[in-house]
């Protein structure tokens, strides 16, 4: 059983937006200073945002962290979240000016292990390349994270397989590929890329490798599931990082949660915010 | 002239149960309360009531267990839990020694069961008082005790009887008449009340045809609620003399005044402990001046102080 990561080290506030960009369609990349929650995150947490003072909708949403950036001291000061529209919350987040108010609490869940990988294979889908960016920038060795920060032996090698409905989904892309990271596409259309589903690539981007091979993988259930299959035909460590609709983000809920696999094979309903949102993708119950 | 807030006091009294100040947080919106300890100063709680326990594990129902509605949210958790026994082992060391009262939710698909749990809590410490969940909408039969008075009786004269903690019944606002279950609850022998929990509601997949939530029905908590809370409080406080706790809705020092003056002795914090963590500590904060603005010098002096 895994110890619950509980919001120990969690800040709580208002946050002001300091800019929200499309990026790409129904795609936005949103700002904000949150030094607080800058200098702890770990690559693989999230954090809870909140309309300020709205009561509908209600409850936060998760949302991963997809990057930090310093401020004018060179201290990790700005948080940057990227987010597609897809219901209520998101698509007034999308409307959210510059200098509007937000309320986050963060940062949260357990995050990726620091895990050695000699070759790290991350597999997304829809927008599930968010919590990449920074895993990347830790495995290729370019950046810290965490109070005090935390130590990561290089990779010598990282993929990213990345797979949207279309071309015009795919956002992040160039950020990836600067920070020094093989992209393999794949599109649901042939817009771009492998024309299928982005689970296809996972196989050939192995077998070519000449490092042991190390999966992560973020995105909708079904091909979270599929590349958990694929990583036990393989024999290859995988880590999943699950998107389980949450209300709390903090471990008093309830409702995150998902059928998780102890040692003796037995499974229970385990809270994916604090004993998550990384699981061994062995252990989960698809 | 105001007066000086420092002087005002927060104590109040529930039955048997004394509390250092009358700001809660409900079950199952706070976990054990370890969850919360990195956001919220756990030690100026008035009370704390941790999630429901069971005699038995319990693995909850299945998910989608929350969905958000307009200024609420339905949750048909289940009464996830690990069981009495896990608790005491578990989450009570911890709770106990906090400092705030420890309320302990309990719930049983029988009276047997209820006074099985009131026995095997007598034994443990650390524990102020138990809350008996005879209201849960979630688990099949659970709201019939709290649906019907001399069922509700029973179980409140056999839980006074099986140990000796104050007890406060809390109950369901899905019924006709509460006054009536509430005085039922009062003539057992209950030390105060606790309302209200969550009012049974549904949401609906057209497109795919479905119900959203994996249990079908789940109980409506948050802003939403809040007027048939106070309502109930009202109603309530006519008809009973034991003292209310207010729960339904409450997210800032307002909402909390309201339920003072309807009736409540005390409130419980819920789903704004989701969505506004340190909602709670905002409250204690603002307390001595609202009590202080109505010229009160302690809770007590505003309780259902509300004129026609
Ligand atoms: C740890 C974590 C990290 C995440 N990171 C990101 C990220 O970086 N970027 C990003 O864009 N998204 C991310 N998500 C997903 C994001 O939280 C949701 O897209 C967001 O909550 C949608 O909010 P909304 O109000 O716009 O949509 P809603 O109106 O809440 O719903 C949109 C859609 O989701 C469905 N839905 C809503 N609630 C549930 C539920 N309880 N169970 C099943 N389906 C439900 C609805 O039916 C609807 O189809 C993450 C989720 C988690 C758990
Ligand atoms: C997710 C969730 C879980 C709950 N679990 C319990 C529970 O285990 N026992 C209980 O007595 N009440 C439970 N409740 C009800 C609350 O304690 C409270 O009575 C109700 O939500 C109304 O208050 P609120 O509007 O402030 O949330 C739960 C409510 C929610 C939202
Ligand atoms: S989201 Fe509330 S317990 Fe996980």
């Amino acid at each position: 059983m895994s110890t619950p990561t509980y919001a120990d080290h969690a800040w709580h506030g208002p946050v002001t937006v300091d800019e929200n960009v499309c990026i790409a369609r129904d795609t936005y990349r949103i700002r904000f200073a949150c030094g607080e929650i800058a200098r702890r995150v770990l690559p693989g947490q999230f954090i809870m945002l909140r309309l300020a003072e709205c009561n509908d909708p209600l409850l936060g949403r998760p949302l991963a962290v997809y990057d930090v950036s310093a401020d004018a001291d060179g201290k990790p000061h700005y948080l940057d979240v990227v987010y597609l529209v897809v219901g209520k919350m998101t698509r007034l987040l999308a409307e959210t000016p510059a200098g509007a108010r937000l309320e986050s609490w963060g940062p949260l869940g357990n995050g990726f292990p620091p895990t050695p990988a000699e070759h790290l294979v991350m597999v997304a889908g829809g927008i599930g390349q968010t919590p990449f960016l920074m895993l990347a920038r830790e495995y290729s060795g370019q950046r810290t994270y965490g109070d005090p920060p935390r130590k990561v032996p290089p990779s010598k090698k990282i993929t990213l397989c990345y797979g949207a409905r279309g071309s015009e989904f795919l956002a992040c892309v160039e950020d990836f590929r600067r920070v020094g990271v093989d992209v393999q596409l794949s599109t649901d259309d042939g817009s771009l890329g492998h024309h299928g589903l982005v689970t296809e690539l996972i196989a050939p981007v192995v077998e070519r490798s000449q490092w042991p091979c190390r999966l992560v993988c973020c995105g909708p259930e079904p091909m979270m599931e599929s590349t958990a299959r694929i990583a036990r035909e393989l024999d290859l460590p995988c880590q999943v990082s699950l998107e389980s609709p949450m209300a709390c983000g903090i471990g008093v809920c309830f409702s995150c949660v998902k059928k998780i696999r102890d040692s003796s094979g037995n499974w229970d309903y385990r809270r994916t915010c604090v004993e998550g949102p990384v699981f061994d993708a062995a252990d989960v119950e698809f | 002239m105001p007066e000086n807030p420092t002087s005002v006091r927060l104590d109040v009294q529930l039955g048997r149960l004394r509390l250092a100040n009358p700001i809660m947080v409900a079950s199952g919106t706070f976990g054990y309360a370890r969850e919360m300890a990195g956001l919220v100063n756990l030690k100026r709680l008035g009370g704390i009531v941790p999630k429901t326990i069971t005699q038995q594990p319990r693995a909850g129902n299945p998910p989608q267990r929350t969905v958000e509605t307009a200024a609420g949210m339905l949750n048909s958790i289940g009464l996830d839990n690990d069981g009495v026994e896990a608790f005491i082992a578990r989450q009570l060391p911890y709770l106990a020694a906090l400092g705030p009262a420890v309320i302990v939710s309990i719930a049983g698909k029988s009276s047997e069961e209820f006074v099985q749990l009131a026995q095997r809590l007598q034994e443990a410490d650390g524990i102020d008082a138990v809350e008996l969940n005879v209201s849960c909408p979630n688990v099949s039969g659970g709201t019939d005790f709290g649906a019907d008075p001399s069922l509700c009786e029973r179980v409140v004269a056999s839980v006074r009887r099986a140990c000796s903690y104050p007890v406060l019944a809390k109950l369901t606002p899905n019924v006709t008449n509460v006054a009536e279950i509430a005085r039922a609850a009062e003539a057992a022998g209950a030390d105060a009340l606790s309302l209200v929990n969550t009012c049974l509601g549904m949401a609906v997949d057209w497109r795919r045809r479905r119900p959203v939530l994996g249990n079908v029905l789940g109980g409506l908590s948050g802003p939403a609620i809040k007027p048939i809370a106070l309502r109930i409080v009202y109603q309530v406080a006519q008809a009973v003399k034991i003292p209310l706790v207010g729960i339904g809705g409450i997210a800032s020092i307002d909402d909390a005044m309201e339920f003072f003056v309807a009736g409540a002795s005390a409130v419980q914090i819920g789903t704004a402990n989701f969505y506004d963590p340190t909602a709670t500590m905002r409250i204690l904060d603002a307390l001595p001046d609202a009590l202080a603005e109505l010229g009160a010098r302690s809770v007590k002096e505003v309780v259902g102080t509300i004129g026609k």
